[in-house]
């Protein structure tokens, strides 16, 4: 209660805003009239208790380290843990947006079992023990384990741990799933630097960046990591990095390069092989790894010259422009290549990144400040991932395998292969029906598509509610192990009967309880375990937690965040480069009716369609189009002209099965001729009320091309062809806020300066 | 001269248009959720945007993109125009909105030259369980009211208080929600008047490069751009 007297307020109210208009119109002198806000009257300035806790969030695609502000029981900000390596005090907008994950409306609060058809959306609410009795007994009555399927996202670290042992144990099939597949990315890195885990790729220390197709800064990998290493490689050091960006579509990163190459889609790979030509034919370059990529000299790579292969990479390149680039790679040292996001996702994506992660042997920068760090060997191997995920071609067999009645069983943790999975699959038509799945169990919190197809759910909690490990991937280059707790109490808890979360471990736990199934784990929850493994890292006795016991080691590594030993790098021996092999062309489904190359994108607000249920993320310009909730088509200006398109037309995107989907047109200065890039992550049929019924799915026209090599999915394979709908719709967009001020060449509101040469503090 | 001048240095060398620090400021600052209609009607609230430019035709082509926030002017063109003083220079050099105040008339967005100033057309509307986010804090602006980028004052106050009182605080308890949340620290924040503090280094650091935006018209920003590094590009681009 404010105890404020009357006189005292008055006294105040002679310097606010009334007292200020009343003396000037008196005349009163201008030193009366300053004037401050009552904001600072002591009564006022009433702030409650905050607390900080860390923890750590694991969102598309890597994992931040972050610290979460509680007041009053609720979770209020989200910023980024300064002590984390990865992140080290900086963190992701999709982070932060986690907060509208554990507040969400439409979370799923309680185990539901399915009462109408399947996919109604009719359910009726069961208790936690029934829950878990109705799926140990289903689970039980299966004599052919080999006929249950468990398929989840990426875990890490002990929810990891104790997947693979249930997994194991039971003896049924498990199956990683990811969207946006990074099968081919991992699959070159074991074949070229023969590592399991991807390696730290050192940007904050590089001069000289090639990057192909990788959209480090946006969604490739670990964006925050890189964004982070990004403002020291451009004005953190005594030289400011220069970068080339090699892509078939312009996204952030490559608007952030200081040059930007276009290539034909799926002609990356070439380029590479191009660059490593000029390097090896000038006798450039380290010879001992030049002998190794190229048998001893017997590789034959005159097919790979300039003058060959510049107009196949692109009308607009020329091999001046190749040799220059090779040149610059090899003078500017440290120099580092990387390659991911589209380059994988045609027919010869494993080849195309295998060639330009091999740039980097000839540069020897394996090992090297600025250079490719491999990662060390973790203090807990037991709770590494070193699975390579599940390729499209699994998928593909899995979905057969159901057809064909032959999984009985299918148990699905935070993925949605109804949504992601291309439409000629025709996933939801196969689980529509009770004859081919018989039982659809769903370990998810949200009511996604594949989630809205399932007979149970058993709701797993939001990552700010539970317990868990985490080896970040790719790590900082030395051991690093991530620590999650629960920073405010479950949402759900208390709210009524039946209601509340249970992680997806501890559901795991409970089910192999309750069916007597031995998965060689003596804790009773994931939260026990991790405290009792937490006295292995103890007994080391090294890294950034000491403590006088195993108690207070505990509480420092959840007060840190993690536990990390920067001095515990990569000690093994580092491998010859393996030999080049000749670089398959793209293929792609060629009919002259079909001339647009669909090139599906990852924006950095809804990601691969896991953030479409959070406002933030949908209301997140688009850093090139602008635009936001919805699914646009980014189209070349010139074709745009040509086919009479505007900004808002309906444009219908067919595929050759004749499939199609609808977009807002967005004519892009910056689209190549006969492409078309659509943004991934709309168009679902169920989850919640930001992101259902919005937009369209464009991972539902792909065609089912894929890499010969690994059978992963070639996302960026399908030609389509374009119509106008005739219908029009505005783009929602954020986009020239300042008007024409910037028209007036007086009045320009981005400055550039036109040396880069040095930075300036010399 | 006065003790403190809150001011920011944002470098365009190093603003890779991520964003972050928009959701930082939406989550910070208690920012209505800007729906699609609103978008459509072009009455979207972020206290801090990317403005993205296009330049060039393709092949040659680039995005470029720059950061815009209320730039605290020291001659806002914002202030005079207040009919009530709800919008006012204070003695720590921000452009402070006092809410109760306003009446929204809206002047001062028609005056501002930056677009920063953003006014409720509606009453903010959250689903009830989302509301347990908001940052308390924080005054939930209603309808009918102006509001913009305080440099998240109630952070400068809470450190103010938390000093006064004896308790530690560092830096990162006093900037603002997106400095913190800029990965490629762009965005760096503090006391001009202090040659100590990490902003007044960032600014002699770049001086070579710095310019305020739209310095012509003579507001007189507290907000410092840092130019975009281009190798070989002598001539200032022309931006569109």
């Amino acid at each position: 209660m404010l105890t404020t007297s009357r006189r005292k307020f008055l006294g105040l109210l002679g310097g606010t805003a009334i007292g200020a208009v009343v003396f000037q119109a008196c005349g009163v002198p201008e030193k009366e009239l300053i004037i401050q806000a009552p904001f600072e009257m002591p009564e006022d300035l009433v702030t409650g208790i905050d607390n900080w806790y860390a923890t750590s969030i694991n969102t598309t695609p890597a994992t931040d380290g972050v610290v979460v502000r509680v007041m009053e029981g609720r979770a209020k900000k989200i910023e980024g843990n300064i002590d984390h390596p990865i992140n080290q005090g900086k963190h992701s907008p999709r982070a932060e947006a986690t907060l509208q994950s554990l507040y969400n409306p439409d979370r799923i609060s309680s185990p539901l079992v399915r009462i109408g058809p399947r996919g109604s959306g009719k359910w009726e609410q069961i208790s936690w023990t029934d829950a878990i009795a109705r799926v140990s007994e289903q689970i039980s009555n299966i004599d052919d384990k080999s006929s249950i399927l468990m398929a989840n996202n990426r875990l890490s670290g002990h929810s990891q741990m104790i997947l693979n042992n249930f997994t194991t144990s039971l003896g049924c099939k498990n199956l990683i799933y990811e969207p946006i597949e990074s099968t081919n990315l991992r699959s070159a890195i074991n074949h070229v630097f023969n590592q399991t885990q991807i390696p730290d790729f050192d940007i904050k220390n590089s001069k000289f960046l090639l990057s192909f197709g990788a959209d480090f800064l946006e969604s490739w990998v670990s964006p925050t990591k890189y964004s982070r290493d990004f403002g020291h490689f451009r004005q953190g050091g005594d030289v400011r990095g220069k970068m080339i960006h090699v892509s078939s579509r312009y996204s952030m990163t490559a608007a952030n390069a200081d040059e930007w190459i276009y290539v034909n889609p799926g002609t990356e790979g070439l380029l590479a092989m191009s660059i490593a030509y000029v390097i090896i034919r000038r006798k450039l370059g380290n010879q001992a790894n030049i002998a190794s990529l190229t048998n001893n000299g017997r590789f034959d790579m005159s097919e790979y010259s300039p003058g060959k292969v510049c107009n196949i990479i692109s009308p607009y390149l020329t091999a001046d422009q190749i040799v220059k680039i090779a040149n610059e790679f090899i003078e500017h040292s440290p120099s580092l290549a990387i390659g991911g996001d589209s380059v994988g996702s045609h027919t010869n994506g494993f080849d195309s990144l295998s060639a330009i992660y091999s740039l980097n042997y000839l540069v020897n920068n394996i090992g090297k400040k600025g250079g490719v760090i491999y990662q060390p060997k973790p203090a807990m191997p037991e709770l590494i991932n070193n699975e390579i995920p599940g390729s499209f071609s699994e998928w593909e067999k899995v979905t057969t395998d159901m057809r064909e009645g032959k999984i009985n069983i299918l148990l699905t943790s935070n993925i949605d292969p109804v949504y992601g999975l291309p439409g000629s699959l025709k996933v939801k038509e196969i689980l529509s029906s009770e004859n081919t799945v018989p039982l659809i169990v769903s370990f998810s919190g949200h009511m996604d598509d594949t989630t809205s197809m399932a007979d149970l759910i058993l709701p797993q909690g939001d990552p700010l509610e539970e317990w868990g490990t985490n080896i970040p991937d790719p790590g900082p280059g030395y051991q690093t192990l991530g620590f999650q707790q629960p920073v405010v109490r479950p949402f759900f808890e208390s709210k009524g009967k039946h209601y509340g979360n249970k992680s997806f471990s501890d559901s795991l736990i409970s089910i192999s309880k309750t069916m007597d199934l031995d998965i060689k784990i003596n804790s009773d929850s994931i939260k026990d375990l991790v405290k009792e493994d937490s006295k292995k890292l103890f007994d080391l006795n090294r890294g950034s937690v000491r403590a006088q016991n195993d108690k207070e080691f505990w509480v420092g590594v959840l007060q840190r965040g993690g536990w990390w030993d920067v001095k515990n790098m990569f000690k093994g021996k580092i491998n010859k480069p393996p030999k080049f092999k000749n670089l398959p062309t793209p293929v792609f489904n060629d009919n002259a009716e079909y001339d647009f190359h669909l090139i599906p994108f990852v924006s950095n607000g809804i990601s691969d369609g896991s953030g479409a249920n959070l406002p933030w993320m949908q209301s997140l310009p688009d850093p090139i189009s602008t635009a936001t909730w919805s699914t646009w088509v980014e189209i070349n200006l010139k074709d745009a002209n040509k086919l009479d398109i505007t900004e808002g037309d309906i444009i219908k995107i067919t595929n050759q099965s004749g499939k199609s989907i609808e977009a807002i047109a967005y004519p892009n200065p910056a689209s190549a001729p006969n492409t078309v890039c659509v943004p991934v992550g709309q168009g679902h049929t169920s989850m919640g009320r930001y992101a259902k019924n919005r937009g369209a799915n464009v991972l539902s026209i792909l065609d089912p091309s894929k890499d010969d090599n690994t059978g992963s999915l070639a996302w960026s394979a399908t030609k389509v062809q374009i119509a106008k709908t005739g219908d029009w719709k505005k783009l929602p967009q954020m986009e020239n806020e300042l008007g024409d001020f910037p028209r007036d060449p007086e009045r320009k509101v981005i400055k550039i300066d036109g040396d880069g040469e040095k930075n300036e503090h010399h | 001269m006065a003790e403190t001048k809150w001011g920011m240095v944002v470098d365009l060398d190093k603003c890779t248009g991520c964003q972050s620090c928009v959701v930082a400021c939406q989550s910070e600052n208690n920012i209505p959720i800007n729906t699609e209609d609103i978008f459509n009607q072009r009455r979207a609230i972020e206290w801090i945007r990317i403005e993205r430019y296009w330049e060039g035709e393709f092949p040659n082509v680039k995005a470029r993109y720059v950061p815009v926030l209320c730039q605290h002017c020291d001659e806002a063109p914002c202030e005079p125009v207040c009919p009530v003083l709800a919008t006012y220079h204070n003695d720590q050099g921000l452009n402070v909105q006092v809410y109760n105040r306003c009446i929204g008339t809206r002047f001062c967005a028609n005056n501002c030259p930056y677009t920063v100033r953003f006014f409720n057309f509606w009453e903010p509307e959250w689903p009830d369980s989302l509301k347990n986010q908001l940052n308390p804090d924080v005054t939930v602006r209603s309808r009918g009211i102006m509001e913009k980028c305080t440099f998240c004052i109630q952070r400068i106050r809470r450190v103010s208080k938390n000093s006064k009182s004896g308790e530690k605080t560092n830096e990162r308890d006093l900037n603002p929600a997106c400095t913190n949340a800029c990965a490629t620290d762009a965005l760096v924040f503090g006391n001009l008047n202090d040659p100590e503090s990490k902003v007044s280094k960032a600014r002699s650091k770049g001086e070579k490069r710095s310019y305020k935006m739209l310095e012509e018209l003579g507001t007189e920003p507290n907000v410092i751009y840092l130019k975009k590094v281009e190798k070989g590009n002598k001539q200032e681009n022309h931006v569109h």
